[in-house]
């Protein structure tokens, strides 16, 4: 089994391999400096726009302004301050980790089992992919007026509870602090399943047929295959898509905003609503709404990077038994 | 020729950027004491009037200005707050632009305007203050005293429309106070109608408009006092405000919907749909009293083949029943204000001062029934004015123009942003079934939340 695992991670998975493409090394150099020249003009506007823009927002966020010709003010840290002690602030950052975990744990569980499933021979697959594939490509502009009527006082959940005798049950889901969040991140899980089914559909498409038949020969069971040989060659994905989906959470708005603005009472607020309330509102914050992006940069980087270590640190110690 | 390449395209880029920054940094050179002209193109940008307003406006200036053509473009609230200052420092901003007291507009948008006192006396002559209403001037000077934007017109608030019909066919009184409200609501539920269309979700600052005039209903000084800082949210008053607003809640003036959002979409669609019997909006809801207008406000409401109802504005009743009654609150609602680096200035001044001070401007925006006119002495031309029942209507009208000219307290003008949020926030507290919280603990914090404004 250990052989197994070892010669599975020797396979190209969807994500870059440290080991792979060594071999055209000195030709990729020698490409550079003619490819260099035809991207240079787009690449050094792209990126010096988005460099500059995150660093005019850590010039911003030590003012109080409130944009455009309005005298600026500096007041070092008291945006960092204020957000650090601001209530809301934790709620959003308490909202946006349990986004992430939820929306990921469904992602993960939905994705996978859709993708095995897809895999077997069922009848008429290519329009059950379509089906869950669907609530990937729609705009969430477009779903939520959707998902309010779903989930409004007099809307189909409701309607549905009291026609089955559970009226009881019924409430206003959009409209109370404790279900607000539920119902934002029952949207996302609704549109993520499909974004995780398409990757692991194309992990589990690169994994080596051999390794699957050796694994029966083994004697290995259907589970036996799925945690030690499917799971361990779609880790790759898996990282990405916890980082994507945190960022995902990081930097979540268009949804919240649209079913319930952050509300009531900020029950819902994430960072993203923050920032955005800040600098649409009338009396406009642009200091504080670019030290709250400053933060939400820092702590994206940040978790991006501990996701990646953590997955490395966990690769190395599988290949540990292979290499005794 | 790698090198080359890389020269060259370095030479590329940097003529690139200089294009773009240039083109950044073009500004159309203006001349700011252009005298007014008769001819030239003006682009007018505004979150209010709807368009078809605008339009009669427009129609109407052409009249006596036929080679100027204007022409508007309506956003959203958010979407104008958030397009409106990019498009001003690009140079490319519209000529003229709405431009309101509330949230410090005056400040944060001002730089980018004329001072336009001297249109205003030219217009008026020197006691053109004494000539539009009272507190407009002032609410739409900047820091530094410049009139930044002419006032078009007023607004008032702080009272209910009633949907006649509804009243009629469920055999219900128009209430007085909390107990006959609870009377009309449970008369109004038996034929199954809501009784007040109410959206106090998300983060929109309309629940501030019930607790002002609850507050108004409780103690009438109490609300501008917290406003201003010389009473806490938190004091008894407070108190009692968020109380009677859960009361309505729980004795069914208030529908259990009322946090799935906001006043937008939320009540005006429950209200034009001809499903709940009272609504609470200010002045400019007036305008769907028409037999026209309110056709096409039921359509945006989503009614196909409208029949219009009878819709009246009736006094906020006394909930507190304390004898205080009920209160207006209004203030100038926007005016126009003309871009500094506008190339059509003389053009801009010309349409600015017609529609704002004009008897023939004035007289337009007043048949309109979305403002109460700048100009003190317009009234609507009720000839010219066609409502769904003017036997019924019109003296309703009459009265609600009559009382908010007169009315003497701000609606947002002198309360902050920071204690709108915390009104809304409190209000959402007192209204959400799943919050434990005491309402003092709830006062407590509306209070730490607010900030006291320093306008007088």
């Amino acid at each position: 089994m250990t052989a197994t695992t070892s010669a599975l991670r020797g396979r190209a998975t969807p994500a870059p391999t440290r080991g792979s493409g060594g071999r055209s090394t000195s030709k990729a150099a020698r490409l550079i400096p003619s490819g260099i020249a035809w991207i240079l003009p787009a690449f050094t506007i792209s990126v010096g726009l988005i460099y500059y823009c995150i660093g005019y927002s850590g010039y911003l966020s030590f003012f109080d302004w409130t944009g455009g010709r309005s005298p600026m003010f500096p007041v070092g840290i008291d945006n960092y301050v204020r957000a650090f002690t601001d209530p809301i602030f934790w709620t959003a950052l308490r909202n946006t980790l349990i986004y992430f975990v939820v929306v990921f744990a469904v992602q993960v569980v939905g994705g996978l089992l859709f993708a095995a499933l897809m895999h077997s021979r069922i009848f008429v697959a290519s329009v059950y992919k379509v089906i869950i594939v669907i609530p990937v490509v729609v705009a969430p502009a477009t779903l939520a007026p959707a998902h309010i009527q779903v989930w409004q006082t007099d809307g189909t959940v409701n309607q549905i509870l009291k026609t089955l005798g559970l009226g009881d049950v019924a409430q206003a889901w959009l409209g109370q602090s404790t279900t607000s969040l539920i119902v934002v991140t029952l949207v996302g899980c609704f549109g993520s399943v499909g974004f995780g089914f398409i990757l692991y559909f194309a992990g589990m498409s690169q994994i080596d047929p051999e390794m699957i038949e050796a694994a029966r020969v083994d004697g290995a069971s259907n589970l036996r295959m799925l945690f030690s040989i499917v799971l361990p060659n779609l880790r790759p994905i898996t990282i990405s898509l916890a980082i994507l989906n945190f960022i995902t959470a990081l930097k979540l708005f268009d949804n919240v905003w649209l079913i319930t603005q952050g509300g009531p009472a900020h029950s819902s607020e994430f960072l993203g609503t923050l920032i955005y309330a800040q600098t649409a509102g009338t009396s406009r914050n642009v200091g504080y709404a670019s030290a709250l992006s400053v933060i939400l940069l820092i702590i994206a980087i940040s978790v991006s990077i501990a996701i990646q270590r953590r997955g490395r640190e966990r690769a190395v110690k599988l290949e540990e038994p292979a290499d005794v | 020729m790698n090198k080359i390449r890389t020269v060259s395209a370095a030479i590329g880029l940097a003529a690139a950027a200089s294009l773009i920054l240039g083109g950044c940094s073009a500004t159309t050179a203006s001349d700011t004491s252009a005298k007014p002209a008769d001819s030239g193109k003006v682009t007018w940008w505004g979150y209010t009037p709807d368009t078809p307003v605008a339009q009669k406006y427009i129609a109407e200036f052409n009249k006596k200005y036929p080679k100027i053509t204007v022409t508007y473009k309506n956003f959203e609230n958010v979407d104008y707050r958030n397009t409106i200052i990019p498009a001003l420092d690009s140079g490319k901003g519209p000529d003229v632009f709405d431009l309101s007291p509330s949230g410090g507009t005056p400040e944060q948008w001002g730089p980018y305007a004329l001072d336009l006192t001297s249109l205003a006396k030219a217009q008026l002559g020197a006691d053109w203050e004494s000539k539009i209403g009272e507190g407009y001037a002032k609410q739409l000077r900047d820091a530094k005293g410049r009139l930044v934007s002419m006032p078009m017109g007023g607004m008032s608030a702080g009272f209910l429309w009633a949907n006649n019909n509804i009243l009629k066919q469920a055999g219900a009184e128009v209430p007085t106070d909390y107990t006959s409200w609870v009377a009309t609501c449970k008369k109004v539920a038996a034929i199954g109608k809501s009784c007040l269309a109410m959206g106090a979700g998300g983060a929109d600052t309309f629940p501030t408009e019930m607790y002002h005039s609850i507050a108004n209903s409780v103690d009438p000084s109490f609300f501008l006092k917290a406003a201003t800082g010389k009473a806490k949210w938190s004091d008894p008053q407070g108190v009692k405000v968020l109380s009677i607003i859960k009361n309505m809640a729980k004795d069914g003036i208030i529908s259990s919907d009322v946090l799935d959002a906001g006043q937008y979409p939320l009540a005006n669609e429950k209200f034009m749909k001809g499903n709940a019997a009272f609504v609470q909006m200010g002045f400019w809801y007036t305008q769907y009293s028409g037999a026209e207008s309110c056709k096409s406000a039921m359509e945006a409401a989503g009614v196909s083949n409208p029949t219009c109802f009878v819709q009246l504005p009736v006094t906020f009743p006394d909930v507190a029943q304390k004898g205080n009654g009920s209160q207006l609150f209004g203030e100038v609602d926007y005016g126009l204000a003309i871009n500094s680096e506008s190339s059509n200035i003389g053009a801009a001044k010309t349409f600015v001062g017609w529609l704002t001070t004009s008897k023939s401007g004035q007289q337009d925006v007043a048949n309109a029934l979305d403002l109460l006119p700048s100009l003190q002495g317009t009234a609507p031309d009720w000839s010219n004015i066609s409502l769904v029942d003017d036997a019924v209507q019109r003296p309703a009208i009459e009265k609600l123009i009559a009382e908010s000219v007169t009315t003497k307290q701000t609606r947002q003008y002198q309360t902050t942003q920071e204690s709108l949020n915390a009104i809304v926030v409190a209000t959402q507290q007192v209204l959400d079934p799943s919050v434990n919280t005491s309402i003092d603990d709830i006062v407590a914090q509306q209070q730490a939340s607010s900030k006291a404004s320093t306008v007088k």
